[in-house]
């Protein structure tokens, strides 16, 4: 524990000195997720076409990331990747270490997002895929315009759990000696001894990124299914307008029998 | 113009189809009856390759295909020189029903936006859906859904349009608008294969009716022969079964 007594000023102060190092964090995020949509459909793929062999080493890629802790996966990559490159003559001693950082965590994304994508593309109901099929479509136009879109919907939720499950993971990378915002807040923790502050405004950040996130996807999710959800909202008018219309119904027979009386 | 030769269909060891011939000329509406399980879906299936027969030839409109061994482009002409109607719509549900029938002219006849656009609104007025051109299916009954797979179908300009059961998915009160669309696009000349459990309706607007039952077509001849005089015992046996006031058991 700290030698300080709690001091809630600390907790602003520190959290503004721990925003210069979201640009790392959020760095690490973006080009990790960025690349991880390509890993992830590259792996999908073999396994939505029942590719042979490829399925298979999707699957055992897929069983890797997703069964082994993403902290021996970092440690793996940054000591293992450079002696097995140096058996074939390649040199990374100088390479940065957030190389590895989001190399590895690109690789881990990958494989949750391709099962993203895989259960999302088979939630797709194969009817429509057929329809375009016989309407002369050839499987490459099916699939970007028909099956994609809608499982790009459909994927949302998911997709937006991964993305905060990478943002929470990151808070790892200081392990390797990267200053975002943990690191950072560690050597701040360090210096001042003030760790209850620390952490607070920490988690106050990390909170404060997801919820925005959450409700970038919400709104995301909402545009993207507008198709299915206007129904709804639909619905609900055809139910307000019936109401009406019946008691407006109901009034014109009162009216017409009025009129005989 | 359409003819099927010797189609065979097996899934597995199951043998769905035995060989089936069948001849459609220009203009007819040819209905397929028969119980359920006796390989209707499977056959129009074969016509546009959704399913792939084990065995056979199928001509449409001049392009015929050995079913041992299609190739890819082969297949893709055959496929567009027809349209299916599915029993359960099959519509593009992120887009509106305009989307949906502009969708075959702009992406595989490659028809300019606006011309695709003028001839499926057109297409969506003649079933009766002019004032729902920009709803999703989410927001139609099963019956506009429907006229709306029927206008999609028509859009692409096909030798033929195959049917499948177009209103055994919608609740008994839709049936007869969709019914009715079918009937004004018989009239006009076009070309369908539809399979129907609609008794009356099939009498009425089929020029040649085929019954199949257990992968073989059973009979075939005009309504009138067909349903006044079957010579099958298996035909008068399934038409036993429809009670005249089109309550029926499958
Ligand atoms: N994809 C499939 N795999 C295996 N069996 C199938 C498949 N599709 C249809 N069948 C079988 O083929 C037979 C005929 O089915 P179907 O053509 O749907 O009949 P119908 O349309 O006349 O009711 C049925 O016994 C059905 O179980
Ligand atoms: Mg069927």
């Amino acid at each position: 524990m700290g030698q300080h007594p709690f001091d809630i000023s600390y907790v602003f102060e520190y959290f503004i000195r721990l925003l210069p190092s979201l640009r790392i964090t959020l760095y690490i995020v973006g080009s990790s997720i960025a690349f991880g949509l390509i890993v992830g459909l590259l792996v999908a793929l073999p396994q939505l076409y029942r590719v042979p062999v490829l399925q298979r080493l999707a699957r055992i890629y897929i069983s890797f990331f997703r069964g082994t802790p993403i902290l021996i996966q970092l440690f793996l990559f940054y000591y293992g990747l450079p002696e097995l490159l140096k058996l074939i003559h390649i040199d990374v001693s100088k390479t940065p270490t957030l190389f590895f950082v989001i190399l590895t965590y690109s690789l881990h994304s990958g494989a949750y997002i391709s099962e993203v994508i895989r259960g999302a593309v088979t939630a797709v109901d194969r009817g429509q895929v057929e329809a375009a099929y016989a309407m002369g479509m050839n499987g490459y136009q099916a699939f970007i315009r028909i099956v994609m879109p809608q499982a790009l919907a459909i994927s949302i939720p998911v997709f937006a759990n991964v993305v905060l499950g990478n943002l929470k993971d990151t808070s790892l990378a200081f392990t390797l000696g990267i200053l975002e915002i943990t690191g950072r807040a560690q050597t701040i923790g360090a210096l001042s001894q003030r760790f209850i502050e620390i952490y607070l405004s920490l988690a106050l950040l990390y909170f404060i990124i997801c919820f925005v996130l959450e409700r970038l996807f919400f709104r995301l999710e909402r545009r993207l299914l507008r198709f299915e959800q206007s129904a709804e909202a639909e619905q609900r008018l055809r139910r307000v307008e019936g109401s009406i219309f019946g008691r407006a119904t109901s009034a014109a027979k009162l009216r017409n029998k009025e009129a005989r009386l | 113009m359409i003819q099927l030769k010797q189609i065979k269909k097996s899934f597995g060891r199951h043998q769905v189809l035995k060989g089936i011939d069948l001849q459609v000329e220009k203009g007819q509406v040819v209905a397929i009856l028969g119980p359920s399980g006796s390989g209707k879906t499977t056959l129009l299936r074969c016509i546009n390759f959704l399913e792939r027969p084990s065995d056979g030839e199928i001509e449409i409109g001049g392009i015929t295909v050995q079913c041992k061994r299609p190739s890819k482009s082969d297949i893709h002409t055959l496929r567009k020189q027809s349209a299916m109607v599915f029993q359960q719509y099959n519509l593009f549900r992120h887009k509106t029903a305009l989307e949906n029938v502009m969708e075959g002219l702009v992406v595989v006849q490659k028809i300019p936006k606006e011309e695709a656009r003028e001839r499926s609104i057109a297409l969506l007025k003649k079933v009766g859906l002019e004032n729902k051109l920009d709803a999703y299916p989410s927001q139609l009954s099963g019956g506009q859904q429907q006229r709306v797979g029927i206008a999609r179908a028509l859009a692409l300009n096909p030798k033929v349009i195959l049917l499948d059961e177009p209103t055994s998915s919608l609740d008994p009160e839709l049936v007869g608008e969709v019914l009715s669309v079918i009937r004004k696009i018989a009239k006009e000349g076009i070309t369908m294969i539809i399979v129907t459990h609609e008794m009356a309706f099939a009498q009425d607007v089929a020029s040649h009716i085929i019954f199949m039952d257990d992968g073989v077509v059973v009979e075939q001849g005009s309504p009138v022969e067909l349903f006044n005089s079957p010579k099958e015992e298996r035909t008068r046996q399934f038409l036993k079964r429809y009670t005249p006031d089109g309550v029926y058991s499958i």
